[in-house]
């Protein structure tokens, strides 16, 4: 039967990619058609990017769809899924593409999908414009578990940019989701952090973690530095955390040539540290991403901080598609709420 | 959606590097693959395989590791002298033709950044004379300031009218040469400045004779004078302009007139003769109402045009003279190739660049442009500035754009009329009375034949003689609306349209002009005889 197509604006907002990686996610679970238009338009450089496209390539085969417009710079796309093939799907996407961006795309669907599915992922993992693995498995993905969705993240080999060369293994079983309950930390269990070195002195990875694990009191066994070998370097990347009861966050900071390891993991604290002195339970990536599983659960909300530009266009994107209200409302100076409207809520409206 | 293919040389410089500093460093065939707005579902590579084997693999795989989707083939190419200009076009060349081009499902990019420069002005002669049907692709380094090391790609067309700001440039320079063509006349008739852009395009492109078709006065020496005069500006004839009026070459000494003769070819000629022709070697030669020249002439003039050598008259020894022609007409060739009174191989050789211009009652929107472009001309000439009051002006003018004004020397009769207004006016203001006199004198000239009243009588008696008595009262008064439709349209198939237009409106005629034209055929008339 034909679905009446849902007219989507891409330059409204911030979030031309985001728009576009929600509405692919809606409109594979939803079965409903849509169309983007004016895709990114106000950008420099307008149209679908490289990390777009293998977006929609991937939310393409695994529900069959027939799409137009999907090249780059094309700056409209017609997305009609068919249905949702579960099982086994592979992706070379290198490193133009972001691997996260496209397991950030199909993880909703996913949970969706009539049966089990592995998705083997190959390319870029931490990308500066881009969620990084670390951040999936340490803040996402728990989220996620807490709600009742069976998925794994398995980082078979990180790739940084530019060489990428990763491989990942995202597995997820169909779920029924419970409410999101997300309103306090709960209680700091610890902090922590990570230096990634791929063809980079050692020591740039010891003086980073040395400095995060200075700045915030850490024993020597909560930091640690990995070696990625030559393949995919050079690159660095520190990952610091703080680990509470309900909730994660995770800040990335890439190192770069010239500026000294002690600097990026300045940087690094100062952004946790940011977060530990707002009052917002999910991070500002976790609040944007914590959207659709609301949306797919159905009931339930999240606190959070000042809502980016992106999370409230996705926020639109999700109402196009039906489902449950969700609103962003704000609670005090820095706190938001979002959360599903209670029927009588909506009622009294 | 096109598959796209980027093709380009293994950059034996730039693509040059090793261990995981490479990364480190701007690869531009590397950085193919690295693009957000641009991928490649292939890449072909030019190598020369047995010197860089080393160098290629780590590009290869570099390329498999950063742009999966992207076909890599290497293509062995062996430069004897990459900095050879002869070597590396003979080996490019050599690569297109071999190279099976499917622009159906393709489209084909050319790798500049690579290679020797030598290579990239190899490639761009390729491209442009599409030898190579491919745009050009420049990768560019990020500037320095910046971590990653991706740079930019960006697609050079060689079709330049692509890119606005080298568009706009042409599009000006098309302006001043049709202004130039117009005589600086604001034209403001669609049709015409149509005409004049393809002229321009012509004269620019092609030194092919040209036939200007159209009634006397219409403007057609004028325009050939500019034709010549932009050539000339862009260096594209050297010669002089020559022009000559057939009409006024009758007899035996049209053929010496044209052609030359040679000392004693003819009593009386005593000594050599160069004709117009030759005089106009390397220049234009316009031949007005070449309708009017005799067959021989026409003869030698059509050899003259194709081998660009002729003998004089009287002389073996062959004139060579390489001109372009331009030729003028008032009368209707195809019809005078039909009777036999013009050579068709010779119209068939005028007929490919035809333009007709139209007379002023067909371009009655641009009476009050020429009216001004007169007034200049009048006080260039006679450096006293004269104008129109303004009541005076708007009588002219409305007088002039009238179904009465006909206009049958078109603008030749304007600018005379105009120089009797500005002659006769005085201190420099050509007022009511002044035109008023001006248009008694105009109905006066133009009065025998159709009543100065109405201008579109018509006598069927003159056009059909003594038939016109043994018309039914009936198909008088259809014939006679017909004719008058058919003199104030410019085609048949105007005319058509005008007496089918109810017809038309409800699809029931679809041959308006062949209708029109078997109607008049049944009086032994013709849409041309009729004289509209």
């Amino acid at each position: 039967m034909e679905q009446e197509l849902i007219e989507l604006d891409g330059s409204i907002g911030e979030g031309g990619g985001q728009i576009l990686r929600s509405a692919l996610s809606l409109s594979v679970i939803t079965g409903r058609p849509f169309r983007l238009r004016r895709i990114r338009a106000n950008r420099a450089k307008p149209g679908l990017m490289r990390q777009h496209l293998t977006c929609v390539q991937a939310a393409a085969q695994i529900s069959a769809a027939d799409v137009t417009g999907a090249e780059l710079q094309s700056s409209e796309l017609r997305f009609v899924p068919k249905t949702l093939v579960a099982g086994a799907h592979h992706f070379a996407i290198g490193t133009a593409g972001s691997t996260m961006l496209v397991v950030q795309t199909l993880l909703p669907m996913l949970l969706a999908a009539p049966g089990e599915s592995r998705i083997t992922v190959e390319g870029g993992t931490h990308n500066m414009m881009a969620p990084s693995s670390c951040f999936l498995n340490r803040v996402f993905l728990p989220q996620l578990r807490r709600i009742g969705a069976d998925v794994e993240l398995v980082v078979e080999r990180e790739g940084l940019f530019p060489a990428g060369g990763g491989r990942i293994v995202l597995k997820v079983r169909p779920s029924k989701l419970k409410p999101v309950e997300l309103s306090e930390r709960g209680a700091l269990r610890g902090i922590g952090a990570e230096a990634l070195l791929a063809a980079v002195p050692e020591h740039v990875g010891l003086r980073e973690i040395t400095a995060v694990a200075d700045h915030f009191r850490l024993r020597r066994e909560q930091v640690r530095h990995r070696d990625l070998g030559h393949q995919t370097g050079p690159g660095n990347v520190l990952s610091v955390w703080a680990e509470f009861e309900h909730v994660c966050e995770l800040v990335t900071v890439h190192g770069e040539r010239r500026v000294a390891a002690e600097q990026v993991a300045e940087r690094a604290c100062t952004e946790l540290d940011t977060y530990l002195s707002s009052a917002a339970v999910a991070g500002e990536y976790l609040a944007d991403q914590m959207l659709l599983p609301l949306w797919l659960s159905g009931e339930g909300g999240y606190r959070c901080g000042e809502p980016s530009s992106h999370t409230l266009t996705n926020l639109d994107t999700l109402g196009r598609f039906g489902g449950p209200s969700i609103e962003c409302r704000k609670l005090a100076e820095g706190v938001h709420e979002i959360a599903t409207t209670r029927p009588e809520v909506s009622s009294r409206a | 959606m096109k598959r796209k293919v980027a093709i380009g040389f293994l950059g034996t410089q730039l693509d040059m590097g090793s261990g995981p500093g490479r990364w480190e460093k701007w690869r531009p065939t590397v950085c193919l693959g690295q693009q957000e707005e641009f991928s490649a579902d292939r890449i072909d590579l030019l190598v020369d395989s047995r010197r860089f084997k080393g160098l290629t693999r780590t590009v290869v795989d570099d390329l498999r590791q950063t742009s999966p989707a992207t076909q890599v083939v290497i293509h062995d190419t062996y430069l004897a002298d990459p900095w050879d200009f002869e070597c590396v076009y003979s080996a490019l060349f050599d690569f297109a033709r071999s190279y099976s081009f499917d622009t159906e499902q393709e489209d084909y990019f050319i790798h500049i950044s690579t290679g020797t420069h030598v290579a990239q002005i190899c490639w761009f002669l390729l491209a442009e004379s599409r030898f190579v049907p491919a745009k050009l692709l420049q990768t560019s380094p990020p500037p320095k300031q910046r971590r990653d090391t991706t740079g930019s790609v960006s697609v050079i067309d060689l079709d330049l009218a692509r890119y606005d700001q080298i568009a706009q440039r042409f599009s000006n320079a098309a302006q001043a040469t049709a202004e130039f063509l117009k005589s600086g006349i604001n034209t403001q008739s669609a049709a015409f400045n149509r005409m004049i852009e393809q002229i321009e395009r012509v004269a620019m492109r092609s030194r092919a004779p040209m036939l200007l078709m159209g009634p006397t006065g219409a403007g057609k020496s004028q325009l050939a004078r500019n034709i010549f005069e932009l050539k000339k500006q862009r260096q594209d004839l050297k010669g002089r302009f020559v022009e000559v009026n057939c009409a006024t070459l009758r007899g035996d000494g049209a053929g010496s007139a044209l052609f030359g003769h040679v000392r004693g070819a003819f009593t009386g000629a005593q000594n050599d003769r160069v004709g117009l022709l030759k005089s106009a070697d390397g220049g234009m030669l316009f031949l007005d109402e070449i309708g009017e020249l005799g067959l021989d002439e026409q003869a030698m003039l059509l050899r003259a045009i194709e081998d660009k050598r002729f003998p004089p008259l009287g002389g073996d020894r062959e004139t060579q003279s390489d001109f372009q022609l331009i030729a003028g007409t008032n009368r209707d060739l195809s019809e005078a190739s039909r009777d036999g009174r013009f050579r068709d191989d010779l119209f068939a050789r005028l007929n490919l660049w035809t333009f007709h211009l139209p007379g002023l009652k067909e371009r009655a929107e641009d009476i009050e442009p020429n009216l001004d472009f007169e007034l200049d001309r009048h006080a260039r000439i006679n450096h006293e500035r004269v104008r129109f009051n303004l009541e005076a002006r708007s009588r002219f003018l409305r007088f002039a754009t009238s179904a009465e004004a006909l206009w049958p020397g078109n603008f030749r009769d304007l600018g005379a009329s105009i120089t009797r207004m500005a002659t006769l006016s005085d201190s420099g203001r050509i007022t009511v009375d002044v035109v008023d006199e001006e248009i008694a004198r105009l109905r006066r000239a133009w009065g025998d034949g159709s009543r100065p009243s109405m201008g579109n009588e018509v006598d069927l008696a003159k056009l059909l003689g003594a038939e016109a008595e043994t018309l039914d009262r009936f198909d008088a008064v259809q014939l006679t609306e017909v004719v008058r439709v058919c003199r104030q349209s410019r085609t048949l198939s105007e005319a058509g349209r005008i007496l089918f237009q109810a017809s038309r409106e409800i699809k029931r005629s679809s041959n308006d002009a062949d209708r029109l034209r078997k109607y008049l055929a049944r009086f032994g008339l013709s849409f041309e005889r009729i004289g509209a």
